[in-house]
């Protein structure tokens, strides 16, 4: 893993077109700031995950459709 | 093109029904060409991968239970979904929604930033 130090407001550019600031510090936390092409999709890494597994899972369920769906309705929200 | 799905059977379609992520899908991102299918009995739609016809995404529109869901201009918003023999165990992925835009034949999926819309959503409540 690569390692650099930034202070406040500095920031790093990955491959000339992808940029990250630091925008704030504090104790615990540190608040970033992207800036990228449309079509890079930027998550935080837990939720990515929990997506990732849910999406997996859907694939595996696929045929364990209800042999029917009488006396339920949408849940809405 | 014809292409026998392990879940539909065997399926010919145009291929200009073919829809593009140019991304994949989360988890799937190698998965780029699919097409959606809906039988007239069914209520989910069916996510299948032309190139790996074994993966098989069901979806269900997103306006079903939600109608105030973030739109993408000109696309059309599914959620994926985990199935279940018991219909109210069904789940629908509110956090990671699939759009699709059927006039240019593409698609995506995007995480909402917004913890109103979670990875697990309960598809039916009893009447």
């Amino acid at each position: 893993m690569l390692i650099l130090t930034r202070k406040l407001n500095e920031e790093v550019i990955i491959d000339g077109e992808i940029t990250i600031k630091v925008i704030s510090i504090s104790d615990n936390q540190v608040k970033l700031g992207f800036e990228a092409p449309k079509n890079i999709s930027i998550n935080r890494k837990e939720v990515f995950e929990k997506v990732k597994e849910s999406i997996q899972k859907a694939a595996e369920m696929k045929k364990e459709i209800p042999d029917n769906i009488k006396g339920v309705k949408p849940n809405k929200i | 093109m014809k292409i026998y799905f392990e879940h539909l059977g065997e399926i010919e379609f145009d291929d200009n029904l073919i829809l593009t992520f140019e991304n994949g899908l989360i988890g799937f991102e190698h998965l780029k060409k699919f097409v959606l299918i809906k039988t007239e009995e069914d209520i989910f739609y069916w996510l299948n991968s032309v190139e790996r016809p074994e993966y098989c995404f069901p979806l269900v529109g997103i306006r079903v239970i939600d109608e105030n869901f973030p739109i993408e201009e000109n696309h059309e918003a599914f959620a994926v979904v985990i199935l279940n023999k018991d219909p109210l165990k069904i789940t629908t992925n509110l956090k990671a929604p699939i759009y699709i835009n059927q006039d240019t034949k593409t698609g995506f999926q995007k995480i909402i930033d917004n913890d109103k819309y979670p990875v697990d959503y309960q598809l039916f409540v009893e009447c």
